[in-house]
């Protein structure tokens, strides 16, 4: 079967055979994140809009999962969720002991800094500061650590991001691929245990992407983090453990990538 | 680590603001020494004495040329509670010829040994008690070729000049202080129609002890008015508008230098609004952004102040001497102390919008 992208790249996400996230949800019961029952209702009245509607699933430690849906599914507002950047309507998210739909805002901001690492569609990287200083911002957000350590840690995730010789450049320099891999290396700074990918090749051709989201795997992988990507892009999922396929607000099933047919 | 890395590597747009400040700051520097000029200018005479308070007649509203008073007047207010000591003042003013001509002056009788007499001795000495034919000279007529020992004519009435004075012109015209016999007759060659008023002379001036009530002093000579030095430099004809038409124009220039900076803020802001709400979503706080935002524009305004103050001395030098400037240190401290509260002030209001930035809008692109 050759490939033919403007098929694959459709937003129509294939119904697979998979079990319901609920269920899947109930085979791991020690895994790190499990969120519950999670809804997201924008407005009220005539003007209700559910964005996420009961949404229940678990992530595993060390698993790579793929939240796999058009736009407009609810997708992005349940990784905003889980990763602390929005207040679900109802329903718990826990990442290990800690239940982030408890938390203020405050504790929040602190929550992401320290537990959460975000790479976003369109890198978004700090212009202004060279790749290696980018890493480094992200450690002053968090209390404790020695700048030492923190240089030797950047200078390792930049080398492993075959990025060695771009650290002192500035995001301007780099190119769209080498700009993502400087944001994979800024979310995996600070050590967090869940690791938000956002459309990571959103803003990338085929080749590059397909090359970032092994690099991302890779990195998650061998560190022993949990990681989700937010996509509606099926040539991603096959680099993914599993993929949690979001329609209209609503998890439908747990696939395996193969099951999705390449 | 963040704001002055910006500051840093985007010296560009930077420089814009800094620019504009610096446009600002050397406006009001000058108008700020046009100010320093004209008030000191007009005032030396009666700030650089001994006096700390002037008695006129009570109708002459502080004027030193419009009061009155007499000889006699002295002793009494000499007496008055509070007085510590009491002399006479005579103003003259009028033309005069010095070495290289004609001069405008403002001849002041005074007793040296009491109050009024001039404090800001550079050289010389000041005319002895009942010295007749010597006077203390303003600095200011060395550019006339008047030095120690250079003979001044008012009316044909001769003075050698022992002493130089500076800080000490009296509506922006120089200065020549003689005893009161000598003053007299000048003011007599000068003005004929004053002779045959022996006794007359214009105040007198005071030194109060600390805390003396001024009226109650004004009580002890009967019709007459009692200022403070700095009361009786206020009420110079045209001192006290021009200071407050000039400071309206360089609090509206600085309030404008805060709004500029508010505004830059305010749009550089706005062009960060997405990777503001980055930031936010890696954990960075409002106040951290917003603190980076107020950091830069504190050192603005600093950058600002330096470069408006480097133009504004350079400045200084090609204004011609007929234009009294003054540039003074205090006024600098003010106006940079100012400026830099004015543009942190301004960029304070960017924190309400950076606060309003939501992380969320960092994921999922465009909303």
């Amino acid at each position: 079967m050759t490939n033919d992208p403007v098929v694959e790249a459709t937003d129509a996400v294939p119904d697979g055979p998979g079990p319901t996230p609920a269920d899947d949800a109930a085979r791991h019961d020690h895994a790190l994140l499990r969120v519950e029952s999670v809804s997201k209702v924008y407005g009220s009245g005539h003007t209700e809009v559910t964005a996420v509607a009961g949404a229940t699933l678990s992530v595993d430690q060390g698993e790579f999962v793929a939240l796999l849906g058009p736009s407009g599914s609810g997708k992005t507002t349940l990784i905003s969720i889980i990763g602390g950047l929005l207040q679900a309507s109802s329903g718990t998210v826990h990442l290990g002991d800690v239940d982030v739909t408890a938390l203020s805002s405050r504790e929040l901001t602190r929550f992401r800094a320290e537990r959460v690492g975000f790479v976003f569609q369109s890198a978004n990287l700090v212009p202004f500061l060279t790749a290696r200083e980018n890493l480094l911002y992200v450690t002053s957000l968090v209390k404790g650590g020695s700048r030492t350590q923190a240089k030797a840690r950047a200078d390792q995730l930049l080398e492993e991001l075959g990025l060695a010789d771009r650290a002192g450049n500035l995001p301007e320099q780099l190119s769209g691929g080498e700009r993502q891999r400087v944001a994979i290396g800024r979310a995996l700074m600070n050590d967090p245990d869940l690791v938000l990918v956002d459309e990571p090749t959103a803003a990338l051709d085929t080749a590059l992407g397909r090359q970032v989201v092994e690099m991302l795997r890779r990195e998650i992988k061998s560190r022993g983090k949990t990681g989700i990507m937010v996509t509606h892009d099926l040539r991603m999922v096959e680099y993914t453990d599993r993929v949690f396929e979001i329609l209209d607000g609503s998890l439908t099933h747990v696939e395996e990538p193969s099951a999705l047919g390449h | 680590m963040l704001a002055l890395r910006e500051l840093q590597r985007g010296r560009g747009r930077f420089a814009a603001i800094v620019s504009a400040l610096g446009l600002l700051v050397f406006l009001v520097l000058i108008l700020g020494a046009l100010a320093d000029g004209l008030f000191y200018g007009a005032t030396g005479a009666v700030r650089s004495t001994t006096a700390t308070a002037y008695a006129f007649d009570d109708e002459a509203e502080g004027s030193l040329v419009r009061s009155r008073l007499t000889r006699d007047d002295v002793a009494v207010l000499a007496s008055a509670p509070g007085v510590v000591s009491a002399g006479p003042v005579g103003v003259l003013l009028t033309g005069g010829t010095g070495p290289d001509g004609d001069i405008s002056v403002a001849v002041f009788g005074i007793d040296s040994s009491t109050a009024g007499a001039p404090s800001t001795l550079t050289e010389g000495r000041l005319p002895g008690p009942e010295e007749r034919g010597v006077a203390a000279a303003d600095t200011r007529l060395a550019d006339e070729g008047i030095g120690i020992g250079s003979e001044i004519e008012v009316g044909g009435i001769p003075a050698t000049v022992v002493g130089m004075v500076e800080d000490a012109s009296y509506q922006l015209q120089p200065t020549v202080w003689t005893v009161l016999d000598t003053w007299r007759e000048m003011r007599d060659a000068v003005r004929p129609e004053l002779r045959g008023q022996p006794d007359a002379i214009n105040a007198v001036a005071l030194v109060t002890s600390p805390g003396a009530s001024l009226a109650d002093i004004s009580t002890t000579l009967p019709e007459s008015a009692v200022l403070t030095a700095e009361a009786t430099g206020l009420a110079i004809p045209g001192v006290e508008q021009q200071a407050s038409t000039l400071n309206a124009i360089i609090y509206t220039t600085l309030a404008v230098a805060g709004l500029v900076v508010a505004l830059f803020f305010a749009l550089l802001v706005l062009e960060k609004r997405e990777l503001f709400a980055a930031l936010k979503a890696l954990g960075s706080s409002t106040w951290r952004l917003g603190s980076g935002v107020i950091a830069q524009a504190a050192v603005s305004s600093l950058l600002g102040v330096i470069v408006g103050a480097v133009v504004a001395r350079l400045f200084g030098l090609v204004i011609p001497p007929n234009v009294p400037t003054l540039f003074r240190m205090d006024t600098l401290v003010t106006i940079a102390v100012f400026t830099i509260i004015a543009g942190i002030v301004g960029a304070v209001f960017s924190l309400r919008r950076i606060a309003r930035i939501d992380p969320a809008t960092a994921i999922g692109g465009v909303l």
